[in-house]
């Protein structure tokens, strides 16, 4: 037998074994998830799908995920499988490269909410996977030492405002009252509250809406006497980070507060308690955090695609989920589990997060069909307040006539 | 095969990995960003020729004159800093002196480190609560002793310096032997007025001043060169002058040592020298280090990237990062105004690399 013989069998080989061992490629995060999804891979997918000889791989994304999946989706080497986060979700469904997932998948297992997070024009893109909401979490200590109540889910804007200045001038100038991040992701909550509204009829936002301006005044207005701080003043970029320090008394933070503090502040006492009601409206407002499982428009094995989407998302492998105290999941009928009744400080912020999901005025976190510079003027108006170097009414003129702009662009 | 033909092969033997990656990844690419400007390509539809219109938009955004406006500053700016400085560094340099292999070390590192790296120790340094504040407020606080002990050895060099030219001796301001009596002197007055209470360190509020914010400094109302840009202006200075000086340092070699000489027989001062011989006879150099000073600075990216949200978009995007940020978004982007932009960009730089050629000399005349 000549080389060249032995070559073309071994290639005729080897594509004969690639073709009878489908796999199946499941795009995601790096980081943490890198770690719990290969285990819930492992335990809940690869088993039932071995019996059909087709392998599972989790393929993580180090980095900016958006940005990686864009380029794996434009070369055609994205997952069979992938995340698809609902704040992104407009500028991938433009790419046509999502799989519209009517008829394929059922639906009802999962929270209302959250299947509408993933639906443009009557077509569902993704199954949610998890979903976290924000929550106010505290540092007991410091309201202890304070002699201040602890903030409760009964609490209104005005109350916890009370509870926090006391708070300060009580425990003096080394120590605040909130961090308070200058970005969309956690003020919009609050704007939410009172009944404000991301994109009007015509797709446009009103940051002179005096709904939008006194959540703003009243977010900003607590960084008056150092009462809110912004978590650059403590050295640190979120609230966890604030929290951390030990001199910061509340967070506005969701789930993933949760593992960070276990490893980072493991002393740290705390409680959580509901985002405060706004006082006019009565309601409280919270963003859904959420990101799905999305199947690839070019999939070649789009039925084994289909089947590890449903084996993500099954009942066993969400109370996996659950129980990583990762995120919260996103099947109805977890409400009542009994992880959620526990009392360690944990379990209570998952239930508080779980019971944030549908109280009040509660909208997917998502920037509309022109990415996440939509909330660009926001941030730097909340930025510039915060630092005392704009008025808020000045600042908002500017956030306004820079929404103008790029909305009309 | 000729002899001659065949060392033409072997020559491009050698040169086709070059040449094919050259062919690959710039005239290629190149040719589609081109191609990609006149069309409606969002990364994932077939590209359909639409004409100026990309141009158009990418002139009407605001974003997009914004970050030509930082990148022509920056440009600017930068370019003559680090040539002034490392003209003057590599002068210095020159010279021989004990320890200079180790000064000639040290001014280089920075040049070899990562710039990522060095933005990153930037940040830190620049941050609310950074050394640069700390230093500012460490300034405040022993603000009193320190100009008391500036004051005091002023004074004392000055009676000194007059009591010896009036006994006869030939004393210069700036004696080192006079000085080193002066600066004890006022040390102790300085440390004995300190015992007394007569000053102290100040009480002051630590310096809080955010560098990484929406500030401007403004000509006429128009906003031109933002503190964050600033911040990256000293940084970029910082680690290109150390290469561009090796540049000089080369040139200063090739001077000859005659045109000094006569210059010293005239009487010229170092200064005169400076400007009359090392300047003109530089030109060549000069030219070269510009020319990759500006090429170099209208691409800045890095730094921008590097920082990226922790100062507002509007105040460091360059270009360059407006070619990128419109290029990788979450699915469909714009790439047809990146490239449009990568297109602009190009051709200023042509542009500015064209009149330098034509109206500033680069031969020794």
């Amino acid at each position: 037998m000549t080389i060249r013989k032995v070559l073309l069998l071994g290639l005729a080989l080897l594509a004969s074994s690639a073709a009878a061992q489908k796999t199946i490629r499941i795009t995601g995060y790096g980081g943490t998830d890198q770690t719990l999804l290969t285990d819930l891979i492992n335990r809940f997918v690869k088993p039932t799908m071995a019996k059909q000889g087709i392998t599972v791989v989790y393929q993580p994304l180090q980095g900016d995920y958006n940005k990686g999946l864009t380029t794996l989706l434009a070369a055609n080497t994205a997952g069979d499988v992938m995340y698809l986060p609902a704040e992104t979700l407009d500028g991938f469904v433009a790419t046509k490269k999502i799989l519209p997932l009517n008829g394929l998948v059922s639906t009802t297992p999962f929270i209302k909410s959250l299947n509408t997070a993933f639906t443009r024009d009557g077509k569902l893109y993704a199954i949610a996977k998890d979903f976290n909401t924000l929550t106010l979490v505290y540092n007991k200590d410091l309201f202890d030492e304070a002699g201040v109540a602890y903030p409760s889910n009964n609490d209104t804007w005005t109350t916890l405002a009370t509870k926090l200045t006391a708070l300060k001038q009580k425990l003096g100038s080394e120590y605040y009252g909130i961090c308070l991040q200058p970005n969309f992701d956690r003020f919009g909550a609050f704007a939410y509250s009172t009944g404000w509204k991301q994109f009007d009829s015509k797709g446009k936002t009103n940051l002179a809406d005096p709904a939008f301006v006194q959540a703003f005044n009243w977010y900003t207005g607590l960084a008056k006497d150092k009462v809110g701080v912004t978590p650059s003043e403590v050295s640190t970029d979120w609230g966890g980070g604030c929290l951390k320090t030990g001199k910061v008394a509340v967070a506005v933070e969701g789930g993933w507060v949760v593992n960070f503090l276990r490893d980072n502040a493991p002393n740290l006492k705390y409680g959580t308690a509901l985002l405060p009601k706004n006082d006019a409206t009565g309601k409280r407002g919270n963003f859904l955090y959420t990101v799905g499982y999305a199947i690839n428009a070019s999939t070649k094995n789009r039925a084994a695609a289909v089947k590890v989407l449903n084996l993500l998302t099954s009942a066993p492998a969400q109370q996996y989920v659950l129980e990583q105290g990762l995120a919260i999941p996103s099947r109805t009928a977890l409400i009542n589990n009994a992880y959620f009744k526990k009392t360690e400080a944990g379990a209570q912020n998952a239930r508080l997060v779980f019971e944030g999901a549908d109280d009040g005025n509660v909208r997917a976190f998502t920037f509309g069909p022109k990415g996440p510079d939509w909330g660009k003027p926001i941030n730097e108006a909340l930025a510039a307040v915060l630092s005392g170097q704009r008025s808020a009414a000045d600042a908002l003129k500017k956030a306004q006539s820079d929404m103008t702009t790029f909305q009309g662009r | 095969m000729t002899r001659k033909s065949q060392a033409t092969t072997t020559a491009y033997l050698f040169l086709a990995p070059f040449l094919i990656t050259s062919v690959i990844f710039f005239f290629y690419a190149f040719a589609r960003a081109i191609y990609y400007s006149f069309t409606d390509f969002n990364l994932f539809n077939t590209p359909k020729v639409i004409g100026l219109q990309p141009y158009l938009e990418v002139l009407s955004d605001p974003s997009f004159r914004r970050a030509l406006t930082n990148s022509l500053v920056f440009s600017l700016v930068t370019t003559t800093l680090q040539t002034i400085f490392a003209l003057l560094m590599a002068v210095v340099l020159n010279n021989r002196l004990r320890g200079m292999t180790f000064f000639r070390t040290a001014w280089y590192m920075p040049s070899i480190t990562s710039s990522v790296v060095i933005t990153l120790i930037f940040l830190w340094l620049f941050q609310r609560r950074g050394v640069a504040n700390y230093v500012v407020t460490q300034w405040q606080t022993f603000q009193p002793l320190l100009l008391t002990l500036l004051g005091v050895t002023l004074l004392i060099q000055v009676v000194q310096v007059l009591l010896e030219r009036r006994a006869g001796h030939p004393a210069g301001w700036f004696d080192p032997a006079l000085a080193a009596t002066s600066v004890l002197g006022a040390v102790l007055v300085t440390a004995l007025l300190n015992v007394l209470g007569v000053v102290g360190l100040r009480e002051v509020p630590p310096f809080d001043y955010q560098y990484f914010a929406d500030k401007w400094i403004t000509v006429g109302g128009a906003r031109v060169l933002s503190i964050p840009m600033l911040v990256i202006i000293i940084q970029n200075t910082f680690t290109t002058v150390p290469t561009l000086m090796l540049f000089f340092l080369a040139g200063l070699q090739g001077i000859p040592g005659s045109l000094y000489e006569a210059a010293d027989i005239d009487g010229a001062t170092p200064l005169q020298k400076l400007m009359n011989v090392t300047v003109p006879q530089l030109r060549p150099v000069t030219f070269y280090v510009v020319t990759v000073g500006l090429i170099g600075t209208m691409q800045m990216f890095d730094q921008v990237a590097v920082i990226g949200s922790a100062a507002p978009s509007e105040t460091l995007i360059t270009l360059a990062y407006y070619v990128y940020t419109n290029t990788f978004k979450a699915g469909a982007a714009p790439v047809n105004m990146a490239s449009a932009a990568a297109i602009i960009l190009a051709l200023i730089i042509l542009a500015m690399v064209f009149v330098q050629r034509r109206f500033f000399p680069s031969e020794v005349r």
